[in-house]
C-alpha cells in the first residue's frame, strides 16, 4: 500500500508538475515553431516533428507505466496502483492517437502516402488497439477485483506481444516492400534538437501530471463507490 | 493431484463432452465451410491469381473459425458454476490452462485437417505432396492462436459483451501468428525449399513458447483473483 503521506505529497505537487510541463511545452513550441530554421529537405513541414516525436515517446511512457503498474498490482493487489494503470491506459490512448494522426499528416508530404506498413506504424496501431481493448474490457467487467486482475493480465500479455509484432512486421516488410523509406539514422542539427528536448521533457511531465490527476480522480471514485456500497474497509485509512 | 494428471483429466473431460455432444466440431466445420463458400464468390479471378491468394484465404478462414471455437472454450465451465469449482480445486492452476489449451489445439487441428481437403477440392489445389509441411505450419499457428484464445476466453467468458470483446482482444495480438502462418503456407504451397521459409516457422515457434509461458503464469492470477 502506498502510504497516505506520500500520496498527499504527490497530489500536492501535481500542480507544480503541471505548471512545469506547460512551461517546457511553451518554450519547446516557441523554439520549434518560431526560432528553429526550416529544414533543408522538408521545409516547414518538419516542424510537426516537435509534436509527433514527443507524443510517440509519451505514449510509450504511459504504456510502460501501465505494464509496471499491472505487474505491481498482481503482486501486491493495491487498488491505487490499479487506478494508476487505468489512468495510464486512458492517457496512452490519447497520446497514441495523436502520435498516429500527426505521423500520418507528416507522412503525406514527406513520403507521399498517409500510411505505410512500417513496423513502427503497425506496432503503434496495435498498441492503440490493445489500449482500447483494455479500456473496453474494464467497462464490461462488473466486479472490481476481477476487473483489476483481468485488465492487468491483458496489459502484461500485450506488452510481451508488442515486440514480437514489431519484429514480425519488420521481417514481413523486408520481404514484400523495398525499404525505400529509411527512418533510421537520421541525424539532426543542434538548433533543431534543443526544442525537441524541451518538448520531450514537457510531454513527459505532462504525462506525469495527467497520471496524477486522473489517478486521484479514479481513486476518489473508487472510495466513493466503496462507501456507497457500505464496503469501506482498509482502503479509507 | 500431480501436474500432468490435471492436464490429462481436463483434456479427457473436454474431449468426452465434445464426443458426446459434437457441438463445437460440427458448428466450427459448417462455419468454416460457409466462409469458404463466401470466399469463392467474393473473388472471381482466374486460377493462378486464386492460388496466389490461397495462403491468405486459408488463414482468414481458420482465424474466423478459431474466434468462434476458442471464444467459448470456457463457456461450458460457466454453466453450473464449474469455474468456481476449478478455482477451489487443490490443483496447480496453470495445469488447468494447459489442459484447456490442449483440448482447444486438438479441436482446432481436427477442424483444420477436415478443411484442407475441402480447400483442395473447391479451389483445385494440388497439396498432396505438401501435407507434412502444411501440418507443421498449421500446428504451430494453432498453438499460438489457442494459447492467446484460451487466455482471452476466460477473461471474456463471463462478460455481457463476450462475442464482441473476444475478437477485439484476440485479433490485434495474434498479428504475428497470421503473418508467420500466411508466409510459411505461401512458401510451402509454392513448393519452395524448406530453408526459404524456415524463419517464419521459427517465428511461430518463438511466439508459441513466449505466449504459452506468459499465459500459463498469468492464469494463476485469473483464477485466483
Amino acid at each position: 500500500m502506498i502510504s497516505a503521506s506520500l500520496r498527499g505529497k504527490l497530489w500536492k505537487w501535481s500542480g507544480v508538475i503541471g505548471l512545469l510541463s506547460g512551461l517546457f511545452i511553451f518554450i519547446g513550441l516557441f523554439l520549434g515553431l518560431v526560432v528553429a530554421p526550416p529544414d533543408y529537405y522538408q521545409g516547414e513541414v518538419f516542424r510537426i516533428m516537435y509534436v509527433h516525436v514527443p507524443f510517440a515517446k509519451a505514449s510509450l511512457l504511459s504504456y510502460i507505466t501501465l505494464f509496471l503498474g499491472s505487474c505491481f498490482y498482481l503482486w501486491k493487489k493495491d487498488f491505487i496502483v490499479d487506478n494508476l494503470c487505468h489512468a495510464a491506459a486512458g492517457i496512452g490512448v490519447f497520446f497514441t492517437s495523436v502520435a498516429l494522426i500527426t505521423g500520418s499528416i507528416w507522412a503525406k508530404p514527406t513520403w507521399n502516402t498517409w500510411w505505410t506498413w512500417d513496423p513502427r506504424l503497425v506496432s503503434f496501431a496495435i498498441l492503440l488497439l490493445i489500449l482500447i481493448g483494455y479500456l473496453m474490457l474494464r467497462t464490461f467487467v462488473d466486479d472490481k477485483r476481477k476487473e483489476a486482475t483481468y485488465a492487468a493480465v491483458l496489459a502484461i500479455i500485450g506488452f510481451v506481444d508488442l515486440p514480437i509484432v514489431y519484429f514480425s512486421v519488420e521481417w514481413w516488410r523486408t520481404l514484400h516492400q523495398p525499404m525505400s523509406i529509411s527512418t533510421r539514422g537520421v541525424s539532426i542539427a543542434p538548433g533543431m534538437l534543443t526544442p525537441l528536448i524541451f518538448m520531450m521533457i514537457g510531454t513527459s511531465l505532462l504525462v506525469s501530471y495527467m497520471l496524477l490527476i486522473r489517478t486521484q480522480m479514479l481513486y476518489l471514485r473508487h472510495l466513493l463507490e466503496a462507501k456507497q456500497g457500505g464496503l469501506l474497509s482498509e482502503e479509507s485509512s | 493431484m500431480p501436474f500432468f494428471d490435471v492436464i490429462k483429466w481436463i483434456l479427457w473431460k473436454d474431449m468426452l463432452s465434445e464426443i458426446r455432444s459434437r457441438e463445437s466440431i460440427s458448428s466450427l466445420f459448417f462455419f468454416a465451410l460457409n466462409v469458404i463458400l463466401i470466399f469463392s464468390f467474393s473473388f472471381s479471378v482466374g486460377q493462378d491469381v486464386m492460388l496466389a491468394l490461397m495462403p491468405g484465404l486459408i488463414w482468414v478462414a481458420f482465424g474466423f473459425t478459431s474466434i468462434l471455437g476458442l471464444g467459448k472454450s470456457f463457456l461450458s465451465e460457466v454453466h453450473n458454476d464449474c469455474i468456481a469449482y476449478l478455482q477451489i480445486a487443490p490443483v496447480p492452476k496453470g495445469a488447468i490452462y494447459l489442459g484447456k489449451l490442449a483440448g482447444n489445439i486438438l479441436l482446432m487441428m481436427v477442424v483444420e485437417i477436415i478443411l484442407y481437403p475441402l480447400f483442395m477440392i473447391f479451389f483445385n489445389m494440388d497439396i498432396l505432396a505438401k501435407i507434412p509441411s502444411l501440418l507443421i505450419i498449421s500446428f504451430l499457428a494453432t498453438v499460438g492462436l489457442s494459447a492467446l484464445g484460451t487466455l482471452f476466453s476466460i477473461l471474456t467468458v463471463q462478460l455481457r459483451a463476450r462475442e464482441v470483446m473476444f475478437p477485439l482482444l484476440l485479433l490485434p495480438l495474434s498479428v504475428p501468428v497470421f503473418i508467420g502462418a500466411v508466409e510459411a503456407t505461401q512458401g510451402a504451397l509454392s513448393g519452395d525449399p524448406y530453408s526459404s521459409y524456415r524463419h517464419w516457422i521459427e517465428l511461430l515457434f518463438i511466439f508459441d513458447m513466449i505466449i504459452t509461458i506468459v499465459s500459463f503464469w498469468m492464469f494463476e492470477y485469473i483464477l485466483d483473483y
